[in-house]
């Protein structure tokens, strides 16, 4: 038997396997270095990055551990598009991959400056992140509205011929409807989910633990709720999903794969595990062989539901 | 074997990244300490070859081979700071027992093995010229301090301990209260440092009380103040030192990543620190040639940088560009106590 074919596309982004680093959690590639070979994923997406540098929200904390999960209120803190073109793209381009570049702003506009800068840049793809809960303005006040979400879509799409990957959030009474509209609005891809807004309050002094008061849950407490927007989502559109939200091993990624995602994406783990998408990548293989699978779009959206 | 890599690749050694490794220790020692303190010492070859005193590691508290199945308590890694490296190969970590990550560890047995990322972030500068360094030190900040004595001893840097916690039994170590000269900590002192200890129960004195007491023998040029502690210490160190002598103070904070990506533990930095503690950050960083241990070489962390920004503040990560800076390049108005 020949080796099963985890080649995924992504517009014009071709993956050699469907396992990608989620925003935020891998910085700008950079500080791992050393730790794992992350040259094996499908693709690597970096930091948010804005218009301008940020210093995020105060911190003490910015963090806080919950059970299975993490709630963390960072607040894009960000070099900033040019500092991330000049000093952070060339490193993570070196760990021989595709390198996306996920972008936020305040405006449509400055998202579109943003996509044009990258436009001539050697990154596979923009993610756009209008799903951050940790932001005042910009980030998920996009992500809540498709028609808001469809104009930013729209602006990137106008300033750059690379592949959109609009990032989702989950906190929308109607994911599904966000996602019709950024692929109406020239999405090549749709990834999600971004955190669940939470909060933690620390009860000896009855304060929230983090120091923007509220933040977004991720890790595997998340996972199921994520497969199901994923599932949603995969049935409302055409271009490809990117499911994310908690996965920590090769099972966890099939369930997104099954509810239809054509690519995941690892994210809290990697805090555990810096070598876990490497884990992942061999999880859906020996998933894949011992199926007969001979693609993995053969998996794509292949949930038994009613049978 | 005691030590097998785990994530590291050729050429892991090279900027910018970690410097750090990812190893599979063995535990050689697991002891219970009075006071909810617990020793752990860990067969880590690579890591203790090349840790310097401030730096920490990042240990994952469930056993390595379940890292593919996803925990519900102490999902995030628990920084520890590197207490002692001995030979051959061990290192060797000391934890105040309190959340569920400690409580693990601290029932780790001799022969367990732990997944254990190190040495990580920037540990105390020893400039060459260095001829005293008084170290002040307080509660399970005490943690790091015999290994920072007996680098400083090794170059022939003549050390005080100023040690304190709130009452006896926070301190991992013994106390003798026996002396004529007043309290000590015996196993400190052997360690090649004159050794000063308070307690606020008892003395009803702070580490800072004993610091302010011994700043007119400090001379600026060729002394130093090393601080670990609560953030109130490191704070009153700070104004105490500031415009007399170079102090340098090791942070914590929340972590998360523990390689500087995440952001989750930064500090708000000075828009200019203050030259002495420039010029001893990015061009004094040479220092004594190591005599064995290994910790003679200083290395700073790949240049990250702060977030630097034309206004409002900047940060920089306790993991990475910390734990421990200069006393200087804190903003300590902003910083949350």
């Amino acid at each position: 038997m020949s080796a099963p074919d985890l080649t995924v596309k992504i517009g014009s982004m071709t993956m050699k396997n469907p396992v990608i680093t989620a925003s935020g959690v891998f910085g700008y590639g950079e500080e791992f270095f050393g730790l794992a070979d992350y040259g094996e994923l499908g693709a690597l997406v970096l930091k948010t990055v804005t218009r301008e540098p940020r210093a995020g929200n105060p911190p003490a904390s910015r963090t806080a551990e919950t059970p299975a999960g993490m709630v963390n209120a960072i607040g894009l803190e960000n070099v900033g598009i040019e500092a991330f073109l000049s000093d952070k793209l060339p490193v993570a381009l070196g760990y021989g991959t595709n390198v996306v570049a996920s972008i936020a702003g305040d405006t449509p506009e400055d998202f579109a400056h943003c996509a044009d800068r990258l436009d001539s840049s050697e990154v596979a793809a923009i993610e756009i992140n209008i799903s951050c809960p940790n932001v005042k303005k910009g980030g998920m006040a996009f992500g809540v509205d498709a028609e808001a979400s469809a104009e930013v879509v729209a602006a990137v799409r106008g300033a750059t011929k690379k592949p959109i990957i609009a990032k989702l959030t989950p906190n929308v009474t109607d994911v599904a409807a966000v996602a019709v509209a950024c692929a109406g609005a020239g999405a090549e891809a749709i990834s999600l989910t971004n955190t669940f807004s939470a909060m933690v309050i620390d009860v000896p002094t009855r304060r929230p633990v983090l120091a923007a008061g509220t933040g977004g849950l991720s890790g595997p407490a998340i996972r199921p709720a994520a497969v199901y927007r994923v599932y949603q989502v995969a049935r409302a559109v055409r271009v490809p999903v990117i499911g994310m939200g908690g996965i920590w091993n090769g099972n966890d990624a099939l369930e997104f794969i099954l509810a239809g995602a054509s690519a995941v994406a690892v994210g809290t783990v990697l805090y555990a595990d810096p070598a876990a998408g490497s884990r992942v990548v061999a999880g859906i293989r020996t998933y894949m062989e011992q199926q007969g699978a001979k693609r993995i779009g053969e998996l794509v959206g292949a949930v038994r539901i009613g049978e | 074997m005691s030590e097998s890599g785990m994530g590291a690749c050729p050429g892991d050694r090279g900027q910018p990244g970690t410097g750090a490794y990812r190893v599979r220790a063995e535990v050689a020692e697991s002891e219970r300490l009075p006071g909810d303190h617990h020793r752990l010492v860990l067969k880590a070859p690579r890591i203790a070859e090349e840790a310097g005193p401030g730096q920490f590691v990042h240990v994952w508290c469930h056993p390595p081979e379940e890292i593919g199945r996803p925990p519900c308590a102490a999902i995030l890694r628990r920084p520890y700071s590197i207490s002692r490296v001995r030979p051959p190969g061990e290192v060797e970590l000391l934890l105040r027992v309190r959340g569920v990550g400690g409580r693990m560890l601290a029932s780790k047995r001799v022969g367990d093995q732990l997944d254990v990322i190190g040495p990580l972030g920037r540990g105390f500068q020893i400039r060459p010229e260095l001829r005293r360094a008084v170290i002040a030190a307080g509660g399970i900040g005490l943690a790091p301090v015999p290994f920072l004595i007996e680098a400083l001893a090794s170059q022939s840097v003549q050390v005080t301990l100023l040690a304190g916690a709130a009452h006896d039994a926070m301190v991992p170590y013994r106390v003798d209260r026996q002396g004529a000269q007043g309290a000590s900590l015996p196993e400190l002192a052997a360690l090649g440092a004159e050794v000063a200890f308070v307690s606020e129960e008892v003395d009803g004195k702070l580490v800072s009380d004993l610091l302010e007491a011994r700043l007119g023998e400090l001379d600026p040029e060729q002394d130093e103040v090393m601080a670990v502690g609560p953030r109130a210490m490191l704070k009153r160190v700070a104004e105490l030192t500031e415009g007399r002598v170079r102090a340098q103070v090791s942070l914590e904070e929340r972590m998360a990543c523990g390689v500087g990506a995440c952001r989750s533990c930064v500090v708000p930095v000075a828009k200019q620190a203050s030259p002495a503690a420039m010029a001893a950050t990015e061009g004094g960083l040479a220092t004594r040639s190591g005599e064995g241990l290994g910790y003679g070489r200083a290395e700073r962390p790949a240049g990250l940088g702060a977030t630097a920004l034309q206004n409002g503040p900047t940060y920089k990560t306790v993991c990475r560009e910390g734990p421990v800076f200069y006393a200087s390049e804190i903003d300590w108005e902003r910083l949350d106590l």
